[in-house]
């Protein structure tokens, strides 16, 4: 279960208007690379998570991902505050002010609304780790091209923040990926081994084994057999 | 003016201020063979891990000044929640780390006691808070984080 706490992870205050700049910004409330992306992508895939480790990462981290879309709808809002309808056609945000007028709404930033089709979930450990790795390696690099985009000081502290976590984020995810990788050769060798087949693949279907036996303890190989 | 608001947004910048000093008193701490910041240090940056820390072109890490108690307090809040937040992810891949598992309870001990401090003096964070056994209820009273009005009228 959840349950919020009253506060933001990191301020944020920005003083300046810049309707423009939100409409650019929203891509990471609403995007393909966006903070809902990856809140959602982490929590489908931690169920079938092998172990506990992947599972309390994932959970933790999509926890996480939900406190930064917290934070970009709040700069998104911070800087649309006092917009006119004026500075809103400007902008190119007037197609958004037809059906939502200025209200949040999870777009990249084109105005195409989010999909969930942004996220993949396979069932196998090591893909659906892989692609968690890309995903933040891909919100790190949107997070430069905003960065690239602006000189408010009041935007750039947060979004150099939020760049930062991604770098953390993958980081985890990658040792995560190893650790399993180096799990499922050790399973891999022990079947090779009891059926002379000198196949080391990683393709978890040559295990022919029902998903639960990728449970947990099933990593322990001396139990096997 | 509400008094039971925090005032988390309005936090002074400082801009381009270095933060980090090499020759930092902690300089020494390591987790899992990784040197760690300070948690002032790493809530500015996002950061607690030094060698997993990469900077984006000339930006430096914004310095994050209180501008008076309330804020120093829950700055200080934000500070240890953040390297107690680090060394969970850390220790969900590495439960047998004594070292980390220390760390992070001490910086968990600390955000807990700096957490109880600012609700009981400025009101809740947090829905299971002593500070909502007063009428009238203080959860509804206290702004959202994200209503920069609200936070900023103190």
């Amino acid at each position: 279960m959840f349950r919020y706490q009253k506060r933001l992870q990191f301020p944020v205050d920005i003083k300046s208007k810049d309707v423009h700049l939100a409409k650019i910004l929203i891509d990471q409330y609403g995007g393909s690379q966006s903070e809902l992306a990856a809140a959602l992508r982490y929590f489908n895939q931690r169920y079938t998570m092998p172990d506990n480790k992947g599972k309390a990462l994932l959970t933790d981290i999509a926890t996480e991902e939900l406190s930064h879309l917290e934070i970009i709808a709040t700069m998104v809002c911070q800087l649309m505050k006092g917009a006119t309808v004026e500075e809103i056609k400007k902008a190119g945000l007037d197609a958004h002010y037809a059906e939502h007028k200025k209200s949040l709404y999870p777009t990249d930033s084109n105005g195409v609304p989010f999909t969930i089709t942004y996220v993949s979930t396979t069932g196998d450990p090591l893909a659906d780790i892989s692609e968690d790795m890309a995903a933040e390696q891909k919100a790190r690099a949107v997070y430069e091209n905003i960065i690239d985009l602006t000189d408010d000081p009041d935007v750039l502290k947060p979004l150099l923040w939020l760049r930062q976590r991604e770098i953390v984020h993958y980081n985890r995810f990658k040792e995560l990926f190893e650790y399993y990788q180096s799990m499922f050769t050790k399973v891999q060798d022990k079947k090779d081994n009891n059926t002379n087949m000198n196949n080391t693949s990683l393709n978890l279907n040559n295990f022919n084994i029902p998903f639960d036996n990728y449970m947990l303890t099933d990593f322990d190989i001396t139990k096997r057999n | 003016m509400n008094e039971y608001n925090y005032n988390f947004n309005d936090v002074n910048i400082n801009s381009y201020t270095p933060a980090y000093d090499p020759n930092d008193r902690l300089n020494t701490m390591m987790v899992g063979g990784m040197n760690i910041f300070t948690p002032q240090d790493a809530y500015e940056r996002g950061n607690l891990f030094k060698d997993l820390y990469n900077q984006y072109k000339n930006y430096k890490p914004y310095k994050l000044v209180a501008k008076d108690e309330r804020q120093k307090l829950f700055l200080e809040f934000s500070q240890m929640d953040f390297a107690a937040h680090e060394l969970n992810l850390y220790l969900d891949l590495h439960p047998e780390d004594k070292n980390a598992l220390t760390l992070f309870n001490e910086y968990r001990r600390k955000a807990n006691s700096l957490l109880d401090k600012y609700e009981s003096m400025y009101g809740p964070l947090t829905i299971n808070s002593d500070a909502l056994n007063k009428s009238p209820f203080l959860w509804e009273e206290e702004n959202f984080p994200f209503d920069k009005g609200g936070v900023s009228n103190v």
